[in-house]
């Protein structure tokens, strides 16, 4: 029997296809089901916001950083606002940092809980999609009751945060942390500890260290191969250095271990706002600042851990109201460059999954 | 503290040896080197003796007007060691060579900085546009670039059909 | 062809045919659209929790997103449309069957939104395709756009009121 050839298939992804969360595309090279290439097509939604940026005051520009991470506005808010009080060397009250990290965590879960939906949803796990969402509003209903507004949220200021929190915004808080772990457990049942779900996932996808420090990966991706690197507590911003919190790490490296490292990464954001509710002092929110800001000449690089990767804001400022460069500098982006790593040579059918495992946010890699 | 002192001994040796000049940052050491030294910076800031910055945390172009620069933001996996170089690229022949051979993950942020301020990468795999299309004119994060009026811009464009 | 002009066109055309057939299909239609997917940017997350549990778009009898244009007859252009997207979105417009309809969802898509004086951005879908009900909001609210399905309906349902109520009457 001699063996049999195909002939090399080209299949395209998107840009509008329902499973590569939002715009993104990918030209598939298929010797029968086998990957052989992977081209990865971006810029669909590139809006040009760093362009945007020069035209922009500084205050101007923070709703702009919620339109990067869509899923995790409070994260990009942070990042930005930090890195310029870092130029301005700002100090800013208590009671701020402590709502800013809450805003961020609670963030970070929300992000954590699409992922979960969207994951289960790429290997058809409908009823999986709803239970995070249905958790999901919960948090989009603090954000709403404290900055008006669901999911780009513009809650931070450069100085502090916008206003403070009503006082109903504890009680809700405190309720949805209480539920915290049953809905994680909801999820580890109903999609992670699901047969199928682990006989899709387990040990596909390989990503390996190498790649790791080559392509200059980041984010919850790495940590589940093995790599114990979070910006909080490698080079803590803000008060993280406060708290008591573990960063997870797995090492399975492969795409089950990619998703379950999420459902790690709830909890200790968890804990982090348990202990930020707990020592959260009284006071002003917003530190004493100008209505136009000049931010003294100079440049800055900062960067946070967002939920998808690090973010880091490169500003060069000439010491007027609007800067001359503003770099952004997004996680998914780059651990996108990984695919054509970690796809060759698995089937078809499990590109969609690995893919998925990456939690790209098309907003973030085409900015 | 001594970390930062090994840095600042390690990149004034670094700095002596390609011509390249050291300031004190507001967070970090800036190391500013001509365009033809890159590789052999980048290299040598790799593997720094007892205090490697061995993480490519972002590479980026900007415009300084009468000459373009690449920054590159290295950071270390192991340790709290920051460095910022950048390379002055020629404004009427903007090349520098690849840094793909040294960080595999720079092969997205120089297509970017190729994008948008038109700077050549030599000896990069695959250097096309990213973001925009094949066909788009200019280089949009150039401080001279003229944004086209909204008339222009609300005509539909013809795919191309390897696009 | 000139989108204003396309768009008129197409009202006329609702118009006209308005015989007793018409009309009771056009009340089928209008309680059972079957969006086509095609989530942009921050405006698809809302449009997904629109279908989500709490807002439940099946009340309406909107749920059933397709994932082929060619399955389903309203184009929700949820998010930014930028210059590169725009002749894809026209293609899977021109990919949907007759009678068909476009929502545009979000600030961006309705007028480009905090991007409008960007160098890859249009400034409006309604450069594109013709649009029948525009969502303000940044991104717009489940409830936002669940009123605009129900507008659609309406307007589905009732062509010639909405022509008069477009003259300002």
């Amino acid at each position: 029997m001699g063996e049999a050839s195909t002939e090399e298939l080209i299949v395209n992804l998107g840009p509008q296809h329902p499973s590569m969360h939002g715009v993104f595309r990918m030209v598939v090279h298929l010797d029968g089901e086998i990957v052989t290439k992977v081209e990865p097509k971006m810029g669909y939604l590139h809006r040009g916001i760093e362009k945007l940026a020069e035209s922009r005051t500084y205050q101007q520009f923070i709703p702009y950083t919620d339109r990067l991470d869509y899923l995790a506005s409070p994260c990009n808010n942070l990042a930005y606002v930090q890195t310029v009080e870092k130029l301005m060397e700002l100090e800013i009250p208590e009671r701020a940092e402590y709502l800013r990290v809450i805003f961020a965590e609670l963030a970070r879960i929300a992000s954590h809980m699409v992922f979960i939906s969207s994951a289960a949803l790429d290997i058809a796990g409908w009823t999986t999609w709803g239970y995070p969402f249905r958790d999901r509003e919960r948090i989009l209903d603090l954000f709403e009751m404290s900055t008006g507004s669901r999911m780009t949220t513009n809650s931070m200021r450069i100085g502090g945060v916008q206003n403070d929190v009503p006082p109903e915004f504890w009680p809700a808080l405190q309720s949805f942390l209480e539920d915290l772990p049953d809905m994680l457990e909801e999820y580890y049942g109903i999609y992670l500890g699901n047969e199928i779900a682990m006989g899709r996932m387990k040990h596909i996808g390989i990503l390996s260290p190498e790649t790791i420090k080559d392509l200059s990966l980041t984010g919850p991706v790495i940590r589940a191969s093995g790599f114990d690197y979070d910006v909080r507590k490698a080079e803590p911003y803000g008060i993280y250095d406060r708290f008591d919190f573990k960063v997870p790490v797995l090492n399975g490296c492969d795409t089950y271990d990619r998703n379950m490292i999420r459902l790690y990464e709830i909890e200790e954001s968890g804990k982090i706002i348990r202990q930020a509710m707990e020592n959260i002092p009284d006071g002003p929110v917003m530190a004493k600042v100008p209505k136009l800001i000049k931010v003294p000449a100079g440049e800055v690089y900062h960067r946070v851990e967002n939920p998808k990767g690090e973010l880091g804001f490169y500003i060069v400022s000439d010491g007027t109201q609007k800067p001359v460069r503003i770099r952004i500098r997004t996680g998914t982006f780059t651990n996108l460059q990984s695919l054509n790593k970690v796809l060759i040579g698995n089937t078809v059918q499990d590109l969609i999954v690995i893919f998925a495992s990456f939690d790209a946010v098309l907003g973030e890699v085409d900015k | 503290m001594e970390n930062k002192e090994l840095l600042r001994k390690r990149v004034d040796e670094l700095a002596a040896r390609v011509g390249g000049n050291v300031a004190e940052g507001s967070d970090n050491l800036v190391l500013t080197v001509n365009s033809q030294y890159i590789i052999e910076t980048l290299e040598a800031a790799k593997t720094f003796d007892g205090i490697p910055c061995d993480f490519l945390h972002d590479l980026a172009g900007f415009d300084a007007k009468d000459h373009f620069e690449v920054v590159y933001q290295l950071r270390s996996w192991s340790g709290p060691q920051k460095l910022r170089i950048k390379a002055i690229v020629d404004r009427d022949n903007p090349v520098i060579d690849s840094a793909t051979r040294v960080w595999g993950g720079a092969n997205f942020w120089e297509r970017e900085a190729y994008d948008m301020f038109g700077i050549v990468f030599k000896g990069h795999p695959n250097l096309k546009r990213i973001y925009l299309w094949d066909d788009f004119e200019g280089f949009p994060l150039r401080k001279d670039y003229v944004t086209e009026p909204a008339e222009v811009r609300n005509i539909t464009r013809v795919r191309t059909d390897n696009e | 062809m000139d989108v204003a002009k396309e768009k008129e066109l197409r009202e006329a055309d609702a118009l006209a045919n308005q015989n007793i057939i018409d009309k009771a299909l056009n009340w089928g239609r209008g309680h059972s659209f079957w969006p086509v997917t095609f989530g942009l940017a921050c405006c698809a997350i809302e449009m997904m929790s629109a279908g989500g549990p709490r807002f439940d778009l099946s009340r309406f009898g909107y749920e059933v997103f397709r994932a082929s244009p060619r399955h389903s007859d309203v184009l929700i252009v949820a998010g930014t449309c930028t210059r590169k997207m725009a002749p894809l979105l026209r293609r899977i417009y021109d990919q949907m069957p007759e009678p068909k309809w476009v929502i545009a969802m979000g600030s961006c898509a309705s007028g480009g939104g905090p991007f409008a004086d960007s160098y890859a951005m249009n400034t409006g879908v309604d450069n594109v395709v013709p649009v029948d009900v525009y969502v303000p909001g940044c991104p717009p609210r489940p409830e936002s756009l669940i009123f605009g399905l129900l507008q659609l309906q309406y307007k589905v349902n009732h062509p010639a009121k909405v022509r008069l109520m477009n003259h300002g009457k």
